[in-house]
């Protein structure tokens, strides 16, 4: 056996080809094996990285070139097909520098968020335009179908391509445009609430912004994995020997050299790198291999033999929540002999009461699949050992936690250990936990001396999961005739997979947020997080709360109906005030449902269509609302949950340094937009570094929507520090007090005229003595809550408020759903940087409509079948309907600037939405997502109004 | 001895074919690669040499004889709108050729791959460690079909959308084979075992898909998919009438064959409907279940009917 990899390896090695290529105009001679493809070879023999790498199979788009003008998938492109023909790849759009007018669209109207798609997208477009310069607006869309982005919905990629095609003098019609502001108060400001791409949009668009996979570090080995094969097995032996003596092999390691468990919760630790004396998953790492290249590392996993002894697999949540009898549990840690992970129980008021006194009740049962975040970029990590210990550059969102883990797992105290996040492919709460992937790859590299590096395939990043909960739940909820809700009871049970993640909090996030944006005095749920045997559960965009609030949004339009009241106004009359207590004594500052709800209503022209329609065609309507981050910390302590530090010195501009993780949310620009606000700075005085564990202060990361908030409101407390720096530097030096002084358009002033000099001069003066100004902002959030078990969760400083109203077509012959339009509004609080709140707002009611429509994860027996992006169904441009974006302002007392939340609650009430214009439509009542045209099909043929798969 | 890794370029059919024979077996012929290359990531084709016939000149373009169009097997399935004689003559197949994957894909993909695309399966368009993990079924030397859980025959889906389109309009191929030349008509090259799929001898090269000329077609185009591109079929049917009143049917998705049914216009409807039904050997083995893509196949046939007021 050995001696035939041996021969294999030596024998694919011994051939190379040398191709003759001309990419980008320059010609190129290239050694490749025969059957590399052309994205390998443009990849890692030219070094060409602004070509991504998603799926490998054809079904994404994001690797898309030209060869011969025509967008192809270069990773499904044999190399040496291309012998001889022209390529053109991201590097050769822009010429000198100077970006293709597609960019500088693609830039200017925030086309760009994560990035990671975005070659693929220009590649084809330009493509797609040679051949039709003056397409239609549906033409457009189809051009594009074949390129997945996860983070914009496309409205702004579209918008893009549309506004480049009527520069040309092409008429495109139907474009849905821009964004409604309302109660925008930005006359005082320069540069909040001014509209800006990116700060790297510029780089992004040409392909050079570097990714996880795209640093290459010199002498790295290359590593993979070994799964399980089994849901629930004991590992009896493992036999490494053969693996070890292939040729090329460095280590071959089991999961006995890193015994230490960890998870993202304190309370969770409860997995450890590689599995030790079981698996609980199909697909969990049951070894890992470091070799000189991944075919040698693939060849060795396969010599590796594993006697398993198989145990019965809990693959079932209803299952895992029964007495296990005498099979094996999951985790012997569980309080009982059950697979029960956490329960969380929270009762306020008298449900009793509430259900006895209320008009009219609806209890109805729910079943929602599991979904995965499913970003365009595949996990990746490089990692290395010098004289300040342990570096690893990672795809993460939580640096902070990571540091923290690397450090226990790796037994290091946390000064030898550094995470630094490069620009980062989408995330969605899929990479905020620390994962065993970088814990393998860090041990590895100390272990052999040399970096490694790894990057998951896209199989992998499905089994890794940490996606939304499978769901099922029983809710029930009461009204009184004239339309106020006295009652919500809720049972629930998640299907946590195999290990904890965040599912502590997500089984109270589940109830807790609940309690809003409704007043109900009489609430209470009981949720129940289980382990089963399948890839673990995690936080997605709206953790926790997507699921619940589906029940409650449509179980308000069945009371609505029940009463014969329009179910806007029923959502009217019980909406909390602003500046109130929930029944949880959840703190209410701003609120901004009410303007939510009579924006979409207005725009979408409600009164007149909603109950109006024929047969098929229906309008729906639904609320959310969500935090703007966590107000206590998941590790308890005092710290600042953000700190943000600023440093300037001779050349005058302010350095922002921030552990914040931009993940294409824009979080960087943020910074920078705060900090120019308060300094009367241009862009061109700020450069930010963030999400560095070395170079950058504490911040706990990117997840529950906090960033803007905190690290937002760091940065402004930093900027008034050096503000009063500075002012105090030049009031002394001018002989005039501080309080007499302004600052704004670079230049420092005083009332009366006497003072009048630039930025640089004042810093010049601040500095004369000092040689640098550091100064720190930091924000924690107040103490709030009540003193109750569990008070703390969904307690935040501040809440977004939401309203999405949707118009569906169903066709009755097949049961197929058509989304037509989505009118959203969204209170953000303020908008810092509108053109990035949109694309927040846009990016999350795509994403609902995929889990709405078509996003489910499939299981047979325990393994994941649909762990690829041609078989997990995110929408193409084609399956996206049209959306109108309205911001809504509020400006909330202590958010920067007025900010919260713009990241994540958008999302909640659009599939809640989509279904209850089903049942405007059709009069089906859809009580399982996704939405499955055969069980409407079937509750068509029957007259039934329930649907359940 | 494992063979190396070897990718070869003839530039006429008959280097190719002599290629192939020196391999001995152990090749595969490739055109645009989309469906050889996805199933290669997959573990699912292995040969050691890869042929590509990309660079032969007489595989392409467009012409007409003796009655017949001839489409040039290598014709990208974006080009295909690009010829006016299939615009004006069989809109239909263009149709079809427009609904295969994504935009990306048609850029590559060719007409003569696509209607020997490769059977599809949901337990067996995974990776070697998923179908490890499963079980390996029939169509990768197992014991049993895993999709239907213990059946002996093999389901995998023809999942060509231009084929059905094709078949309906009565379309043969031109192959070049070791011993010569010949025609057939297409759906006879589908086998109806998910295993092997098509009765063709490897050592056969698709060098056109024929076209006949004159019989006024008129075609209705439907495919099932859950998005509306980048998707294979779950159901793809196509309706054809000619000028004396034949009528064919031709489904894909739903069969490791092409349905077909054959009739005239004056035929009971619902009698073709039951037949085109009752020959869909369709599985669970698609995102969509197989009774909802049965249900479908009705739905689909009723409306084509209506449209060509038949």
């Amino acid at each position: 056996m050995l001696q035939q990899w041996e021969q294999k390896m030596k024998a694919k090695t011994s051939r190379m080809k040398i191709l003759d290529l001309t990419i980008n105009n320059v010609q190129h001679k290239v050694l490749v094996h025969p059957h590399d493809t052309l994205n390998k070879a443009l990849r890692e023999t030219i070094g060409l990285t602004g070509t991504k790498t998603g799926c490998e199979q054809g079904s994404c788009g994001a690797c898309s070139v030209l060869v011969d003008g025509k967008a192809v998938q270069s990773c499904i492109y044999p190399a040496l097909k291309c012998q001889g023909k022209r390529i053109t790849t991201i590097e050769g759009v822009a010429q000198k520098g100077r970006l293709h007018v597609l960019q500088e669209k693609f830039v200017n109207k925030g086309a760009i968020q994560c990035g990671y798609c975005t070659p693929g997208m220009v590649m084809t477009a330009l493509s797609f335009l040679d051949k039709n310069p003056s397409p239609s607006l549906l033409e457009i869309k189809e051009a594009l179908s074949g390129n997945l982005c996860r983070c914009t919905g496309y409205k702004k990629i579209i918008e893009a391509v549309a506004e480049y095609v009527q520069e040309s003098g092409t008429r495109i019609s139907g474009l849905v445009k821009g964004v409604n502001k309302e109660n925008s108060a930005s006359a005082n400001h320069l540069m909040v609430g001014q509209g800006r791409p990116y700060l790297e949009a510029s780089k992004k668009v040409k392909g050079e912004a570097e990714y996880a996979d795209d640093i290459r570090v010199k002498n790295a080995l290359t590593c993979q994995f070994l799964r399980s094969v089994y849901p629930h097995a004991r590992i009896i032996s493992i036999d490494t020997t053969a693996a070890e003596k292939l040729h090329g092999v460095r280590a071959v390691i089991t999961g006995k050299e890193l015994p230490i468990k960890f998870g993202v919760l304190p309370i969770s630790q409860d997995e450890t790198a590689i599995a030790i004396e079981k698996t609980r998953y199909v697909g969990e790492i049951v070894a890992a291999v470091a070799a000189d290249n991944e075919k040698i590392a693939k060849a060795a996993c396969q010599l590796i033999k594993i006697e398993y002894e198989v145990l019965h697999p809990f693959l079932e949540m209803e299952e895992s929540l029964e007495d296990v009898g005498d099979h094996e549990q999951i985790h012997s840690h569980s309080k009982f002999n059950n697979n029960i992970h956490k329960k969380a129980e929270l009762r306020f008021g008298n449900q009793r009461e509430g259900l006895s006194n209320a008009d009219l009740t609806s209890r109805v049962e729910f079943d929602f699949k599991g979904i995965n975040h499913a970003f365009t970029e595949p996990h990746a990590a490089t990692a290395w050992w010098d004289e300040d210990g342990l570096t690893i550059i990672t795809a993460t969102q939580v640096p902070h936690y990571l540091h923290r883990y690397l450090a226990k797992v790796l037994e290091v105290p946390m000064n030898r250990v550094r995470v630094i996040k490069p620009y980062l492919g989408g995330g969605f709460g899929g990479k905020s936990d620390p994962f065993p992937h970088e814990m393998i790859v860090a041990h590895l590299s100390r272990k052999l001396g040399r970096p490694v590096r790894v990057r998951l395939n896209r199989e992998e990043v499905f089994l890794t999961n940490h996606g939304r909960h499978p769901t099922k739940m029983t809710m029930e909820m009461g009204v009184s005739k004239d339309g106020m809700l006295e009652v919500l009871d809720a049972d629930i049970v998640i299907d946590g997979g195999a290990y904890g993640s965040f599912g502590v909090v997500t089984s109270y996030y589940n109830g807790v947020l609940l309690q809003a944006p409704y007043k109900i005095d009489n609430f209470g749920f009981r949720a129940r997080r289980v382990y089963t045997n399948k890839p673990q559960s995690g936080a997605m965009r709206g953790h926790g709360a997507v699921n619940p609030r589906y029940a409650v949004e449509t179980i308000i339009d069945r009371l609505a109906e029940q009463i014969n009241m329009d179910p806007c106004e029923l959502r009217f009359k019980n909406f909390l005030d602003k500046n109130t207590k929930t029944v949880g004594e959840f703190r209410i500052t701003s609120n901004g449902s009410v303007e939510c709800l009579k924006a979409v209503m207005n725009q979408s022209g409600w009164v007149e269509n909603f109950g109006k329609l024929p047969e098929g065609h229906g309008f729906g309507v639904a609320c959310g609302f969500f935090i703007s981050g966590s107000a206590l910390p998941i590790h308890w302590n005092e710290y600042p949950q953000s700190v943000v530090h600023l440093k300037v010195d001779m050349d005058g501009r302010v350095l922002i340094t921030s552990g914040a993780s931009d993940i294409g949310q824009g979080s960087d620009t943020m910074l920078a937009i705060v900090v120019a606000e308060v300094l009367g700075l241009s862009m061109d005085n700020i450069a930010v570094v963030s999400a560095d564990t070395l170079l950058t202060p504490i911040d706990l990361g990117s997840y529950s929507s906090r960033v803007t908030f905190m690290a937002g409101n760091a940065a402004k407390m930093a900027a008034e520090n050096l503000r009063d720096v500075v002012l105090k530097a030049v009031a002394l030096n001018h002989e005039v007090t501080d309080s007499a002084l302004s600052i704004s358009h670079e230049r420092i002033q005083s009332e009366d005229g006497s003072v009048d000099i630039s930025w640089h001069d004042a810093i010049e003066i601040a500095t004369r003595k000092v040689g640098a100004l550091n100064v720190t902002g930091y924000y924690n959030s107040p103490k709030l809550g009540g003193d109750f078990k569990g008070a703390g969760a969904g307690l935040s400083p501040s809440y977004s408020f939401g309203a999405v109203i949707a118009e569906v077509k169903v066709d009755t012959s097949s049961g197929q759903v058509i989304v037509e339009n989505i009118w959203g509004a969204h209170d953000v609080g303020k908008a810092i940087n509108p053109l990035a709140v949109e694309g927040q707002l846009e990016g999350s009611w795509h994403m609902g409509l995929g889990q709405a429509l078509s996003e489910q994860m499939l299981y047979r027996n325990g393994l994941l079948v649909n762990s690829n992006m041609l078989d997990y169904k995110i929408p193409t441009t084609l399956d996206t309907s049209n959306i109108h974006s309205n911001i809504i302002e509020t400006i909330d007392p202590e958010g920067p600037f007025g900010a919260k939340e713009c990241g994540e609650g958008a999302l909640h009430p659009v599939i809640p939405a989509v279904a209850n214009a089903i049942y405007d439509a059709i009069g089906v009542r859809v009580t399982s997502l996704p939405i499955n045209p055969e069980e409407i099909l079937k509750a068509i043929k029957s007259n039934k109004t329930e649907t359940v798969a | 001895m494992i063979a190396e890794e070897i990718y070869l370029q003839p530039s006429t059919v008959e280097e190719a074919l002599e290629m192939a024979m020196l391999q001995k077996g152990d090749f595969t012929f490739i055109a645009g690669g989309t469906d050889v290359m996805a199933n290669r990531y997959q573990g699912n084709e292995n040969a050691p040499c890869l042929i590509d016939l990309t660079g032969i000149s007489v595989l392409k373009g467009v012409s007409i004889s003796n009655d017949y169009l001839h489409i040039g097997a290598l014709e990208k399935l974006d080009d295909l709108q690009h010829f006016h004689d299939i615009l004006d003559e069989f809109p239909a197949l263009i149709e079809a050729a427009q609904s295969v994957g994504s935009p990306l894909i048609r850029n590559a993909a060719t007409l003569g791959g696509n209607i020997l695309c490769e059977n599809r399966c949901l337990f067996y368009n995974q990776s070697e460690w998923w179908r490890e993990s499963i079980g390996y079924c029939l169509k990768c030397d197992g014991d049993i079909c895993i999709a239907t859980q213990g059946k002996k025959a093999c389901f995998s889906e023809l999942v060509s959308d231009t084929a059905p389109a094709l078949i309906s309009m009565d379309a043969e191929l031109e192959l070049a084979e070791t011993t010569g030349h010949r025609r057939v008509i297409l759906e006879d090259i589908y086998t109806g075992d998910g295993v092997y799929p098509r009765n063709l001898d490897k050592l056969t090269i698709v060098k056109a898909i024929l076209l006949p000329l004159n019989r006024e077609f008129k075609t209705v185009f439907k495919k099932l998919r859950q998005r509306k591109s980048l998707e294979f079929t779950s159901l793809t049917s196509a309706v054809t009438v000619d000028n004396t009143g034949k009528l064919k049917i031709a489904l894909s998705g739903v069969d490791p064959k092409a349905v077909v049914v054959a009739g005239t216009v004056d035929d009971d409807k619902e009698a073709l409907i039951k037949k085109a039904i009752k020959g869909a050997r369709a599985i669970d083995n698609d995102m969509y279940s197989r009774k909802y893509r049965r249900d479908m196949i009705k739905v689909f046939l009723h409306q084509s009917f209506e449209e060509l007021s038949i």
